[in-house]
C-alpha cells in the first residue's frame, strides 16, 4: 500500500480537482473509513512538508460545547484556519479527525454533501459497510419480510420514530446553537454540522411526518386489498413520499449521519446500535422502494407529462383505433349483416334473386377487384343492360343495402379487398360515390 | 408515427425546461461562487437533491429568471448555440466567462472564460435515465462550486451579464418577437464578448444515455490574469 495511494489521493485531489471526503475515498478505495482518514491524514502531512500546491482541508471536531450556558453535544466540520478556535471552545474534546481534502476554498458545507451524496447513492445496500459502527442484529429484511413490513409499518411508525429522536439528542442539541448567527466562514462550517444534525433531526421528524403522511395514503389503497390495486398503491404512496421532501434521499444520508458521530461518540454507542436497528430497517425499506420507484416513478412523471401537452396526440390515437375498427370488421361481416338482412327483408326479395344469377355470371369474368361488385349493382337496379358508369351513379343510394347482401354471399370467394371495401361503403354512404367516381 | 412526433413534440419542451432549470441554479451558484454578488444574499436550497446556492435578492432573481424564459424559446428550437455568463471588471472589460454550449439534440457544452476552463458534460438521454442527467448536473453543478481552485480571484465591483449564441438567422426573430415585454435582447459589444489571451482548462466532462438526443458538453475557460 504505502505510497500508493498518496498517488490516488493526489490524483483525485489536483488532476479532478475533486473534494475528497474520508467517506467517499473509503467507498471508492473500498477501505475502512477509519483507515481513509489515515490516508487523509498521510497525504496533507506529506502535501504540507512538500508544500507545494496549496491544498485545503476541513476536519470534524466533536465534543462538549458550551454555548448560551447550554451544554451540548456538538459534532462540527470545520475549516482547517477555524479548527484550533474551535477546539478552544469545547471542554472535553471528544474526537478530531480529518474529514476532506480538496484544492479549492471551501465557502460553505454544501459541496461537502454533494460530494458524498452520488458515492452514498451508488452503494446505498452497503453504505456502511466500511463504517466503524456496526451491530450484528440489524440484519437487512427479505422481500417477503419487507412487504409484511409494509403493511404492519402502518400501525407501527410514530412509536420507534420518536425514540430515535431522543436518541439523537445530542445531535439535535448541536443543532441549536449554529441556528444563532456566527461569525464569518466559522459560522458556515459551524452550520454545516447545524444543517446535517437539523438534518438529521429534521429527518426524523420527517419521518414522523411522512409516517403520518404515508399512512392515510397507503390507508386507502389497503382498503382495496386486491392485487391490482396494491400494484398502484405501491406508485401512489411513493410518489407523495418522494415528491413532499427529501424523505427519500435522506435515508441514505440519514444513516449516515447518525452513525457518523456515534464513531466518535462511544457513549452514544449504546443507543446506537437500537438506532442502527430502525434506521437499517427503514432505510432497507426505502432504499429498496427507492432503487425500484426512482425510476418507475421518473417514467411515470414522463408518461403523465407526454399526454398533457399533447391534447391534439390524443386525437390522434383515438383516430386510428376506429379506422383499425373498419377494418376489422369488414372481414367478419356478421356485425354488418344484420341490417343487410333486414334490408334484403324489406326490399324486394325478387330482385336479391335477380342480382344473384347475374352476380355469378359476372364474378366469374372478373373475379378480382372492386368492378365486379360494381356490377352487381346494376344488376340490383334492373340496369344490367346499361352502361357501368350510369349505373354505379344511380346505384349510390341503393347500393348499400344492395352491397352487403353482395358481400354476404361472395365473401367466400372473393378477396378481403373486397370485403372491406364494403365495410367502409357501409360506413359512409357518400364515400362509396367517391369511391367509384375513381374508378 | 404519431408517438414519434409526439416525443419529438416533447424532446425540446423537456430538454429546454431541464436546461434552463439547471442554468438558473448554475447561474445563482456562479454568482456565489465568484463573489460578484456577496454572500450574504444567498441562500442554501436543495435542488438535485443537494443544497446550492441561491440568491434572495428580488431584482437580481427577476432578471435571472426573465433572462431564462426568453433563452427558452430559442433552446427548444435548438437555435441557441451557447449561453454565456459573463463576469466583468469595472471597466466591463470581461473577466471570466462561464460558457455553457448548447448543442441538442446532439451536444450540449458549458463553458467559462476569464482566464478559460473547460467543462464538460454530455448526456443522452432516454426517459429510464432520467435520474442519470441528475446525476451529471449534480456532478455539473459541483463542479462550479469548486471552480475557484482553478480560476484566480476576481477583481472587487464585478458585475455579469448573460449572453446568448445564437444560429443563423434566429436572431432576428427574437428582435421581432419579445417574450418578456419591455425585456429585449441586445447585440453584445465585442468587448464584452472577446477576451484576451484566454486559456482553456478543461473541468468536466461525462456523458450518459439520457435523452439519446441530447449531449451536453460544457467547458470554462480560463487566461491567467495580469
Amino acid at each position: 500500500m504505502d505510497d500508493l495511494y498518496l498517488d490516488n489521493i493526489d490524483e483525485f485531489v489536483n488532476d479532478h480537482n475533486k473534494i475528497v471526503t474520508y467517506k467517499w475515498l473509503s467507498l471508492t478505495l473500498g477501505v475502512h473509513v477509519n483507515t481513509a482518514k489515515q490516508m487523509l491524514y498521510h497525504y496533507l502531512d506529506h502535501k504540507r512538508k512538500e508544500s507545494s500546491a496549496q491544498v485545503h482541508a476541513t476536519y470534524l471536531v466533536s465534543g462538549k460545547f458550551v454555548d448560551n450556558g447550554q451544554t451540548g453535544h456538538r459534532v462540527s466540520v470545520v475549516r482547517e484556519d477555524q479548527l484550533e478556535d474551535v477546539k478552544s471552545r469545547m471542554s472535553p474534546i471528544v474526537s478530531v479527525h480529518i474529514y476532506s481534502v480538496q484544492k479549492a476554498l471551501l465557502k460553505d458545507s454544501g459541496p461537502l454533501y454533494s460530494v458524498d451524496y452520488d458515492a452514498v447513492k451508488d452503494n446505498l445496500q452497503n453504505c456502511s459497510r466500511y463504517g466503524a459502527v456496526r451491530c450484528s442484529s440489524a440484519v437487512p429484511m427479505s422481500s417477503l419480510e419487507l412487504q409484511q413490513a409494509r403493511g404492519a409499518r402502518q400501525a407501527l411508525p410514530p412509536e420507534p420514530e420518536q425514540k430515535k429522536s431522543s436518541a439523537n439528542t445530542d445531535t439535535n442539541v448541536v443543532s441549536k446553537p449554529p441556528s444563532k448567527p456566527q461569525k464569518g466562514i466559522m459560522g458556515m462550517f459551524a452550520s454545516k454540522a447545524a444543517p446535517k444534525a437539523q438534518e438529521s433531526s429534521r429527518d426524523n421528524k420527517s419521518e414522523q411526518e411522512e409516517a403520518a403522511r404515508v399512512d392515510p395514503v397507503q390507508s386507502k389503497p389497503a382498503r382495496k386489498p386486491n392485487p391490482g390495486a396494491n400494484f398502484f398503491r405501491v406508485q401512489t404512496s411513493k410518489k407523495p413520499a418522494e415528491e413532499k421532501t427529501s424523505s427519500s434521499p435522506p435515508p441514505a444520508e440519514q444513516n449516515l449521519l447518525p452513525s457518523k458521530p456515534q464513531t466518535k461518540q462511544e457513549a452514544a454507542a449504546v443507543e446506537a446500535p437500537k438506532d442502527a436497528k430502525r434506521e437499517s430497517r427503514s432505510k432497507t425499506k426505502r432504499v429498496e422502494s427507492d432503487s425500484e420507484e426512482d425510476k418507475t416513478e421518473k417514467k411515470k412523471r414522463r408518461r403523465i407529462k407526454k399526454p398533457d401537452p399533447d391534447s391534439s396526440d390524443e386525437d390522434v390515437i383515438p383516430d386510428s383505433p376506429p379506422r383499425m375498427e373498419t377494418r376489422r370488421l369488414s372481414p367478419s361481416p356478421e356485425k354488418e349483416i344484420p341490417p343487410v338482412t333486414r334490408s334484403q327483408c324489406g326490399n324486394i326479395e325478387g330482385k336479391v334473386r335477380k342480382r344473384r344469377r347475374v352476380l355469378k355470371s359476372r364474378a366469374f369474368i372478373d373475379d378480382e377487384g372492386c368492378i365486379v361488385t360494381v356490377k352487381d349493382y346494376e344488376s340490383e337496379s334492373y340496369s344490367e343492360t346499361e352502361d357501368d358508369v350510369q349505373a354505379t351513379r344511380q346505384a349510390g343510394k341503393d347500393p348499400v343495402p344492395a352491397k352487403p347482401a353482395v358481400s354476404n354471399k361472395q365473401e367466400d370467394k372473393k378477396g378481403h379487398k373486397k370485403s372491406s371495401a364494403n365495410a367502409n361503403k357501409g360506413a359512409k354512404q357518400a364515400s362509396i360515390m367517391g369511391f367509384f367516381h375513381k374508378k | 408515427m404519431t408517438t414519434l412526433t409526439r416525443q419529438d413534440l416533447n424532446f425540446g419542451q423537456v430538454v429546454a425546461d431541464i436546461l434552463c432549470e439547471f442554468l438558473e441554479v448554475a447561474i445563482h451558484l456562479i454568482l456565489y461562487v465568484r463573489e460578484v454578488y456577496p454572500s450574504g444574499i444567498f441562500q442554501k436550497r436543495k435542488k438535485y437533491n443537494v443544497p446550492v446556492q441561491m440568491s434572495c435578492h428580488p431584482e437580481l432573481n427577476q432578471y435571472i429568471q426573465d433572462t431564462l424564459h426568453c433563452m427558452k424559446p430559442l433552446i427548444e428550437k435548438n437555435d441557441a448555440e451557447k449561453v454565456v455568463v459573463v463576469i466583468m471588471d469595472k471597466e466591463h472589460r470581461p473577466v471570466e466567462r462561464f460558457v455553457f454550449e448548447i448543442s441538442q439534440p446532439t451536444l450540449l457544452s458549458i463553458r467559462c472564460v476569464h482566464v478559460d476552463v473547460c467543462f464538460c458534460f454530455c448526456c443522452c438521454s432516454s426517459d429510464s435515465l432520467l435520474s442519470h442527467v441528475e446525476q451529471l448536473l449534480r456532478a455539473f453543478i459541483l463542479k462550479i462550486s469548486v471552480c475557484d481552485a482553478v480560476l484566480n480571484n476576481n477583481p472587487p465591483g464585478c458585475s455579469f451579464s448573460v449572453l446568448v449564441h445564437t444560429r443563423e438567422a434566429a436572431t432576428r426573430s427574437m428582435e421581432k418577437v419579445q417574450v418578456i415585454k419591455d425585456f429585449p435582447w441586445i447585440v453584445a459589444d465585442e468587448q464584452e464578448v472577446h477576451m484576451k489571451e484566454p486559456r482553456l482548462i478543461p473541468l468536466k466532462t461525462m456523458t450518459s444515455d439520457i435523452v439519446k438526443v441530447r449531449k451536453l458538453l460544457a467547458a470554462e475557460r480560463l487566461h491567467d490574469v495580469i
